[in-house]
C-alpha cells in the first residue's frame, strides 16, 4: 500500500505565501527596478545552461523531419528567407516614400526609419507561458539592446523591447493584447491606432479623427479603405516608432448589426509565429558625440 | 533533509529550463505545459498541503523571473493550487495509474485559471476572455501528458532516504 508523509506544521502557511505573492504582483505592476534587477540577473546567469540545452534539443527535433542534412538546408532557406523579406520590405517602404505625408515629413525635418541604424539578432525562443506574445533574441543590453526599442524583420514591424538583460532580450509581437502603434493609411493618410485583439492573430484599426468607410465599386481610393491597403507607422514627432514601416494590411471592414462603427481588421505583414532573424533599433537615434 | 531540498531546487531549476528553453517550439494549439504547477501538484500529493504551497511560491517564482507577467502571479497560482491538493490529496486513490493525469489535469485548471483571474485583476490586458478558456483547458490536457513524467521525478527528488515512512 503506497504511503505518504503528513505534514506537521500548523503555520498559516497558505495566509503567507499569498499575501507574499500579492505584494509581488501589486510592486511589479507599477513597475521597480529592484524586481527588474533580480529577473535580468536570473536570465543571464540561465543563459549558458539554456543554450545548452537548446543545442542539445535542435538537433533532437531536426531529425523528427527525417531529412538528410536538415541543418544545412535551414540555414539556407532562413537566410534566403531572411533576403526576401529585406527586400520585400524595401519594396513596401518605397510605396511609403512616394506618399504625401514623407514630403511634409521631410519638410517638418522629422527624423525617418532611413536615419535608424539597428543590431541584427536571432530568435532564440518563444513565450515560456500561456497568455504572453514574446519571443526572445540573442542580443541584450551588452550590444546595445535597450527596452522601448522597435523591432522589426524584413518585411515589416515586429514588435518592441520589453525587458532586456545583458545577454538576451524580450520582444513583445505587435499582436500582443493591448500592444498598440499609431499608424497612418497607405492610400489617405488617415492616422489611427492599430492594437492587438485577446486571442486573435489579427489586430483591429481604430480611427483617432475620421472614420472611412469602405470602398465601393466607384469609390475615390482616397476616401476609403481598400481590402489589402497597407498601414505603415505614422510620423509624429517623439514617436515609439521610426514612421513608414510596414505593419499591416487591411484584411477587412465590417459592421455587425447593432454596432455603430465598422471595424477594419489588420493582418500584421511579417509571419510573427514564424520569425528567425529580427533587426533592434536604435530609435530614436542619440544625437551628438 | 539537506539533499532532498537540494535535490527539490535542482528540480525547480531543471523544470524552468525546460519550459523556457524547450516547450516554447512545442506548443500544441497555442498552449504549453505549466512544468512547475505540475510539480507542485506532485509534491502536494505526497506531502500535503503546506509543503505543497511552499514548494508552489518558491517554484511559482522562478517560473516568473521569465515571464512578461507580474512576479508573483505564477507564485500565488501555484501555491493556491499546491494547497488545495494537499488539503484533498487524502481522498485520492493512491495506487492508481492514471491519478498522476487527473491531479495534472486538475491542478492545470485550476492554476490556470487563478492565473488569468489574478492576472486580469492585475491589469494585464488580455486574460480574461474566452480564448483564455480556451487557453487553460488545453494546456491542462498538456499538463496531465506530462504529469506521467514529472510525478517519477517529483518521487525521486523528494525522497528522503534517511527518514522512514510511516505506514498505514
Amino acid at each position: 500500500m503506497a504511503v505518504y508523509r503528513r505534514d506537521a506544521r500548523r503555520r498559516p502557511v497558505l495566509l503567507i505565501v499569498v499575501l507574499l505573492s500579492l505584494v509581488l504582483v501589486t510592486v511589479d505592476s507599477r513597475g521597480n527596478g529592484l524586481i527588474d534587477s533580480f529577473r535580468r540577473v536570473a536570465r543571464d546567469t540561465l543563459q549558458p545552461v539554456q543554450s545548452v540545452v537548446d543545442s542539445v534539443f535542435s538537433p533532437l527535433r531536426d531529425a523528427s523531419d527525417g531529412i538528410t542534412g536538415y541543418g544545412a538546408v535551414k540555414d539556407e532557406n532562413a537566410l534566403l528567407k531572411r533576403r526576401l523579406a529585406e527586400l520585400e520590405g524595401r519594396l513596401l517602404r518605397e510605396r511609403a516614400v512616394g506618399s504625401e505625408v514623407n514630403e511634409l515629413g521631410k519638410l517638418l525635418d522629422l527624423p525617418t526609419i532611413q536615419d535608424a541604424t539597428g543590431v541584427a539578432a536571432r530568435v532564440i525562443g518563444g513565450a515560456p507561458g500561456n497568455f504572453e506574445r514574446t519571443v526572445v533574441i540573442n542580443k541584450g543590453t551588452s550590444k546595445g539592446v535597450d527596452v522601448g526599442q522597435p523591432v522589426v524583420a524584413g518585411n515589416g514591424l515586429v514588435g518592441k523591447v520589453t525587458e532586456a538583460s545583458s545577454t538576451q532580450a524580450t520582444v513583445t509581437l505587435l499582436d500582443s493584447p493591448g500592444f498598440g502603434v499609431g499608424v497612418r493609411l497607405e492610400n489617405t493618410n488617415e492616422r489611427g491606432i492599430a492594437e492587438g485583439r485577446t486571442g486573435e492573430r489579427e489586430m483591429r484599426l481604430n480611427f483617432l479623427s475620421k472614420l472611412l468607410p469602405a470602398c465601393g465599386k466607384d469609390s475615390s481610393p482616397d476616401t476609403c479603405i481598400s481590402d489589402g491597403e497597407l498601414v505603415f507607422t505614422s510620423a509624429v514627432a517623439n514617436a515609439a516608432f521610426p514612421p513608414d514601416i510596414p505593419v499591416a494590411k487591411v484584411t477587412g471592414i465590417q459592421k455587425k448589426t447593432g454596432e455603430l462603427e465598422s471595424t477594419v481588421s489588420l493582418r500584421p505583414l511579417v509571419n510573427l509565429n514564424d520569425i528567425t532573424y529580427v533587426k533592434v533599433l536604435r530609435w530614436p537615434e542619440l544625437t551628438g558625440g | 533533509m539537506v539533499i532532498r531540498r537540494v535535490r527539490l531546487a535542482l528540480l525547480i531549476v531543471t523544470l524552468v529550463v525546460l519550459q523556457t528553453t524547450v516547450f516554447p517550439q512545442l506548443r500544441v494549439f497555442g498552449a504549453i505545459p505549466d512544468l512547475c504547477l505540475v510539480a507542485t501538484v506532485a509534491v502536494a500529493f505526497e506531502e500535503g498541503p503546506q509543503t505543497g504551497a511552499i514548494f508552489g511560491f518558491v517554484s511559482g517564482l522562478a517560473v516568473d523571473l521569465f515571464l512578461a507577467s507580474p512576479l508573483g502571479l505564477s507564485a500565488l497560482a501555484n501555491s493556491v493550487t499546491g494547497y488545495a491538493v494537499g488539503v484533498f490529496q487524502s481522498g485520492f486513490v493512491r495506487e492508481s495509474r492514471t491519478m498522476p493525469m487527473v491531479l495534472g489535469f486538475i491542478g492545470g485548471l485550476v492554476g490556470g485559471t487563478i492565473f488569468a483571474i489574478v492576472g486580469g485583476i492585475a491589469g494585464q490586458s488580455g486574460y480574461l476572455s474566452l480564448t483564455s478558456v480556451r487557453v487553460i483547458f488545453v494546456a491542462a490536457i498538456y499538463d496531465a501528458i506530462v504529469a506521467l513524467a514529472v510525478f517519477p521525478f517529483v518521487h525521486w527528488a523528494n525522497h528522503d532516504s534517511d527518514m522512514g515512512y510511516s505506514r498505514r
